[in-house]
């Protein structure tokens, strides 16, 4: 044991010596802060904002004059996402996707405003969140600084000296792993802080930095292991650097190629269209003499034991308003069902190929953690689209009950006619607040299971590949 | 003569060698491939859609009888179809929309929906033959280069060299200028392949050949800069690659810190809130507070149409109009600001080789924030042509009859587009 820490601290000793070891270390450590730091800063204004916001967009919706009910269902009203506390660190898909959406009658609005839409573009790695520091630089730096760790030595033959002196060559290994670990520790550190001042739940906190923990660590054995295995350092760097390209920048991106192909999804105008043509059936809601609405008014008639629509005790038109844009929202969320399907199915296709690569593994975990993944912004879709049904079918219910049928049809006739189709802005308030808020700890951190079981499978695999590679160290000298 | 095949063959029996450039020509192959695929996939989207949007509004016009109507169910399919290079960059196209269904409400009501994929996929980032030959070419060439001297130094060879042929570094240099040409032959010839198939222009495939051969020359003499002076390859690995992250993640990220951080531009859902606002208060306004700004804005409507009490369709498109006139300056802002953004954005990259071929080859596949624009220009454009078509039915008083209809304006992508 005690060898092992001593050739930890050698080794420790031997990157301060070198300066470009240092180097690389630290300028790593600074944009990690930099990093950590902008992007807590602009997700928690980016949370007040919408907090602010949301609760703006009620009480404007709530202090709205008098008017015609159907005024106010295209009126409308706006929902925001939140950001989960997590997201301060992986903000995941919540740079893509929008994050606010506009909710009014007869239709679903997707989410608008992507913050890529008036971004500086400036190439492919330019979105530094920590997750993609984390996930992306830190094993390269760990390469830089670590690949000559053990096939250094080989290279000049100290490690015999060390033999000699009484340490077997799997302590070598481990004693150079563990300094390895030291410095991924460090580099963890500005992570350590953001998680903890993030506020998120123990539980899921815990489980982000794990599976960060267990994502360094698999880079860190591959290293140490590459180094024992390689006899020159030049060998080691050229493995280590392919893995680190193969693994973290080709493979994602190839599995998202390759998702798109399998799976492909139509686009949301395609969407809308099909839904257009399903509508067409179902009449235009606006206009009550259109023959889709027939039964309706047969129904009424019937059930009100009346002869015309005038004599109805309640609004026609209101009913037809109401009945259509439930019949129309049973197909929206058909399509918009659909079309969530498809994305899912993407997504775990991408996962399904984690097995390949630690790096889509990781992603997936931590942005399933930290709430910002595909799963979470559909829920916010489901329950934004929940919030639209309901106050939309309030709107129509004061307009089936509280305004007259002659009032209404009559509304284009005079200006006094106009003021007299009109219900109270008491009615407003059938609008309920929205808020909307991350799975529960246990749900997120169920879902991580399959990834952070890859992660575990790598990691033991890179640790048995050290191991044997440093035991046959042992063989080639004694042999 | 006689050198070049035996340095060829020297190179080629190298494994590292052999397998870069196996690696090389697979993945360029790779990206050429899924982006001619893609192409494909839009065009043939772009068809369909056009056709649905086409069928669609013929539908609707059949059961108009007035103008108001007529613009109001009628869509129109808005579209930049992709350039024949765009197979090689993809740019900002799967980030900014280049598809629209528009009609003639509210323009800013509609132009920023963003028809974009899955937001996972997106985040990963595209694999494009712009990403492999501006960011992973250089790290090929690393892997290349690094140990060129070093090898020949460990394997004794070095020594015997110098003493023989007189100038070894005149060897190493001929030796690392023959792999940067063939790992070039081996990038290229997939690309140019896709050239063949997609018929790109001739010209902008010199371009991009001549950019791709600037940047490998960068990271050539960078290599061998680093290597003359450092004696351990992978020291000199190390070095290169510090390089390499200067360049394509820590100089772009405080570049567009930078940039966001100078150059403000107004929220985007700012805009569509005021917009709706308007839109939705002209209900309950007098009739004469939106017919003033309209009529300011086209006074030969102005003393055209009585304005009459109840709903009237003139009345409805006037506000959708001064809806638009409202945000008019923060629209531009926010257009001048992306604008300004892109511009500043530019001469970062003029300090970063693989920055600046992203760019170029963007710019050349009409992917870049440019050609986003002129899309965008082009769709205001139509909607403003849509306008002047309607308008006189409108408040003019002439007559709407499915005869005048067969006027009614169609979309014609912009010829920068095309």
């Amino acid at each position: 044991m005690q060898s092992l820490l001593i050739i930890a601290s050698d080794e420790w000793r031997y990157w301060s010596r070198s300066k470009l070891g240092a180097a690389a270390a630290i300028l790593a450590f600074i944009l990690i802060c930099v990093s950590v730091f902008a992007t807590t800063n602009q997700v928690a204004a980016e949370k007040e904002t919408r907090e602010a916001l949301q609760l703006k967009a009620e009480e404007i919706f709530r202090s709205q004059p008098d008017r015609h009910p159907h005024r106010m269902v295209h009126y409308g009203h706006y929902v925001f996402r939140t950001p989960a506390p997590l997201a301060k660190l992986d903000p995941g898909v919540d740079p893509y996707t929008g994050t606010a959406i506009f909710l009014e009658g007869h239709r679903q609005n997707s989410a608008t405003f992507s913050a890529s839409y008036d971004g500086a573009q400036a190439g492919p790695f330019a979105r530094l969140t920590p997750a993609l520091a984390y996930q992306l630089l830190v094993p390269l730096i760990l390469i830089i600084v670590g690949f000559g760790a053990v096939s250094r030595e080989r290279e000049a033959e100290t490690d015999r000296q060390l033999v000699t002196s009484g340490v077997t060559p799997v302590e070598i290994w481990g004693g150079k792993t563990i300094a390895l670990a030291a410095l991924a520790a460090l580099l963890l550190i500005p992570m350590l802080f953001g998680v903890a001042l993030s506020g998120g739940a123990p539980a899921v906190s815990a489980a982000f930095l794990g599976s960060y923990i267990i994502y360094l660590l698999i880079w860190i054995l591959m290293i140490s292991g590459a180094s024992a295995w390689c006899k020159r350092p030049s060998t080691a760097l050229l493995v280590l650097l392919s893995a680190w390209i193969a693994l973290s920048v080709l493979a994602p991106r190839m599995v998202a190629s390759a998702a798109n192909i399998a799976i492909p999804s139509a686009s949301q105008i395609e969407a809308d269209m099909d839904v257009l043509v399903a509508l067409r059936e179902v009449g235009d809601g606006h206009n009550a003499n259109d023959p889709a609405f027939a039964r309706l008014r047969a129904n009424l008639l019937e059930q009100y034991d009346v002869e015309t629509v005038e004599e109805l005790p309640i609004n026609f038109r209101g009913m037809v308003a109401k009945t259509s844009e439930e019949q129309l929202t049973a197909i929206l969320n058909e399509y918009a069902e659909k079309r969530m399907t498809q994305q899912v199915a993407q997504t775990d296709f991408v996962r399904a190929l984690s097995f390949f690569s630690p790096f889509i593994a990781l992603q997936s975990a931590s942005m399933t953690a930290a709430g910002t993944d595909i799963r979470t912004h559909h829920r916010f879709l489901r329950e934004a689209e929940a919030a639209r049904y309901e106050f939309v079918q309030g709107l129509n219910d004061a307009h089936v009950e509280k305004l007259s049928y002659a009032d209404d049809l009559n509304r284009n006739t005079s200006k006094e006619a106009w003021r007299k189709a009109r219900v109270s802005s008491e009615n407003w308030r059938v609008l309920q607040d929205f808020r909307f808020s991350p799975d529960t700890a246990s749900e997120r951190i169920s879902r991580m299971g399959l990834t952070v079981g890859v992660l575990f499978g790598w990691a033991l695999v890179m640790g048995g590949i050290g191991f044997i590679g440093a035991r046959r160290l042992s063989e080639v000298k004694n042999g | 003569m006689d050198n070049i095949i035996r340095e060829l063959r020297f190179s080629l029996r190298d494994p590292v060698v052999a397998l870069t450039l196996l690696v090389g020509v697979l993945l360029s192959a790779f990206t050429v491939f899924s982006g001619l695929k893609e192409v494909d996939t839009e065009r043939a989207q772009i068809e369909r859609v056009k056709q649905m949007v086409d069928d669609d509004r013929t539908y609707a016009l059949a059961d108009q009888s007035d103008a108001g109507g007529a613009a109001y169910y009628a869509f129109h399919f808005t579209y930049a179809p992709p350039s024949d290079l765009a197979f090689a960059a993809r740019g900002v196209r799967d980030d900014l929309p280049w598809k629209h269904r528009i009609r003639m409400l509210a323009l800013e009501g509609q132009i920023y929906e963003t028809d974009a994929g899955n937001p996972e996929l997106s985040r990963i980032g595209k694999f494009d033959f712009a990403f492999f030959a501006a960011f992973l070419l250089p790290l090929l060439m690393i892997l290349l280069l690094h140990d060129l001297k070093a090898a020949e130094v460990r394997n004794n060879r070095w020594a015997f060299l110098s003493a023989t042929g007189g100038d070894g570094g005149r060897l190493l240099l001929s030796r690392a200028v023959l792999r940067a040409i063939l790992l070039f032959a081996c990038i290229i010839t997939p690309f140019l392949a896709g050239v063949i198939v997609s018929t790109a222009s001739l010209m902008s495939a010199v371009v991009v050949c001549a950019v791709i051969g600037l940047n490998l020359a960068f990271w050539l003499v960078l290599s061998l800069f680093t290597t003359s002076r450092i004696q351990s390859g992978p020291t000199a690995a190390a070095l290169l690659l510090g390089a390499w992250f200067t360049l394509t993640v820590a100089l772009p990220v405080g570049g567009k810190l930078m940039v966001e951080q100078s150059v403000p531009v107004p929220m985007g859902g700012e805009i569509l809130l005021t917009q709706r606002e308007a839109v939705n208060d002209a209900w309950d306004l007098p009739r004469e507070a939106t017919l003033k700004p309209f009529y300011e804005r086209h006074p030969e409507w102005a003393n055209a149409e009585p304005v009459s009490e109840g709903f009237d369709w003139y009345w409805y498109y006037a506000f959708q109009q001064v809806g638009d006139q409202t945000v008019e300056s923060m629209s531009e802002a926010l257009r001048d600001g992306v604008a300004e953004r892109d511009k500043a954005m530019a001469m970062i990259a003029l300090t970063s080789p693989p920055l600046l071929v992203d760019r170029v080859m963007s710019q050349l596949a009409m992917t870049d924030i440019a050609a986003f624009q002129s899309y965008d220009q082009c769709v205001r454009d139509f909607h403003a042509a849509l306008r002047a078509f309607h308008y006189p039915m409108l408040f003019g008083g002439k007559e709407y009859s499915a005869e005048a209809m067969k006027e009614l304006p169609t979309f014609r992508p912009c010829a920068s587009n095309s």
